[in-house]
């Protein structure tokens, strides 16, 4: 029905999901390596590009990992995708580390989470809103995409991205306004 | 309760990468907390992170990393034994205390029962503050206001974004009438003076990005009181 993206030998997004249910069930080590494989040498690269230096991005990228060994039993398909699972674990490790890095304390906490209780149809609906993020992601023109990613692998407000691009706020913001507009048509498209 | 001031798609994508500074993040949990729809389109931008993160060009590990993550699998299963589940993370920082409330018994909102509530100061006009003491990030700028029915904010300009989420009561400025769910979000640049509706009190969280500059004498006494 969705198919997320299919290419040679590259798990599409159920084969993950169902991988990580392995890993949650029967604690197999299988799948886990092929989990491994797919998402470290991405996620250790995703972590650099967000301006970690390598070592650390390695051992973030690593952490991460082992938290989805820990906590496989806990992603649940009705609320995201594998991948997306596997972005949030590393956002929040990420967080935590350069709070570590700026505050003396070193503190157990996890950012906020917002509960939500999944109904019936989101599994279906998740399926659909990963698959059509990604179609979305693709119809992007190069301008919109790049203010896209300065807005996921930066920390600068889009005032500082505008500076930094030498255009007006007013364009960086109606970039990501056409980007995040087309990401919605198609989000709501279904509904 | 009907929500009709949301969180900016700039603010949310900011959010979901994870690049947003603590104090506004915490406004932004508040504001998620009672708002579907905004989970619903914070979904949508963490699915964006879910692509990007798909979309990288691999970065190879160490030849030996995959078996260094088996051998710390080994050590906590081996620690570990007879499994007992992980406590979740929520599970974790649940703490066994009474939930906090704020005067008048306004229950405090479930993501900030984990922060430092500071004493309320007098700050004049009708304005009270409370500073609010985030356990992963102690240096982060985040205030509870409560301010008495028909009075003024301070009247101000911001370099960063300011965000205030209201907890109760409601206030309007120039931009509206934001009511207990709704989320400000103003601009650097902009001069706004919020002055609280009539009703009764009006407690909410407010935090800065960036430095926020207080117009004219009251503004430069409540300055250094006010931490926003
Ligand atoms: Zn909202």
């Amino acid at each position: 029905m969705t198919r997320l993206m299919k290419d040679d030998g590259v798990p599409d997004g159920d084969e993950l999901a169902r991988l990580i249910g392995q890993v949650a069930t029967e604690r197999d080590r299988q799948a886990y390596a092929r989990l491994y494989s797919y998402f470290a040498p991405r996620l250790n690269a995703f972590l650099r590009r967000s301006g970690l230096p390598p070592n650390t991005a390695e051992e973030i990228a690593q952490e991460v990992m082992l938290s989805v060994w820990r906590k496989a039993s806990y992603f649940d398909p009705a609320r995201a995708g594998a991948a997306t699972w596997i972005f949030t674990i590393a956002r929040n490790l990420r967080i935590d580390h350069l709070r570590r890095l700026r505050t003396a304390s070193a503190g157990e906490e996890e950012p906020v989470e917002v509960e939500t209780a999944p109904s019936g149809e989101t599994l279906l609906l998740t399926a659909e809103r990963e698959a059509r993020v990604r179609e979305a992601l693709k119809t992007l023109s190069d301008e919109q995409a790049t203010v896209l990613r300065l807005s996921f692998f930066s920390e600068k407000a889009h005032s500082e991205i505008a500076r930094e691009l030498g255009l007006p706020l007013g364009t960086v913001k109606s970039r990501v306004r056409l980007a995040l507009g087309r990401l919605r048509v198609l989000l709501e498209g279904h509904t | 309760m009907t929500i009709r001031h949301h969180a900016s798609d700039e603010s949310l994508l900011r959010y979901a990468a994870g690049q947003l500074p603590a104090g506004p993040a915490r406004v932004l949990a508040v504001h998620l907390a009672t708002c579907p729809c905004c989970r619903e389109r914070l979904a949508a931008f963490e699915a964006v992170g879910g692509a990007l993160l798909e979309a990288t060009a691999p970065a190879p590990m160490a030849p030996d990393a995959f078996a260094a993550a088996l051998r710390a699998i080994d050590r906590e299963e081996a620690a570990r034994a007879p499994a007992t589940p992980a406590p979740t993370h929520l599970e974790a920082r649940a703490r066994p205390r009474a939930p906090v409330t704020l005067p008048g018994g306004i229950p405090l909102p479930a993501p900030l029962q984990d922060c430092e509530i500071g004493p309320w100061r007098w700050i004049g006009l009708g304005v009270r503050a409370s500073t609010v003491r985030l356990p992963e990030d102690p240096e982060a700028r985040l205030t509870l206001l409560r301010v008495g029915p028909g009075r003024k904010l301070p009247e101000h300009g911001h370099v960063g974004t300011e965000f205030t989420q209201v907890i109760s009561g409601s206030f309007s400025d120039g931009f509206g009438r934001y009511g207990p769910g709704d989320l400000s979000e103003m601009d650097q640049e902009i001069e706004h003076q919020p002055i609280v509706d009539r009703e009764g009190d009006c407690y909410c969280l407010a935090a800065l990005e960036g430095s926020m500059r207080l117009n004219g004498f009251f503004g430069r006494l409540v300055q250094p009181f006010v931490r926003l």
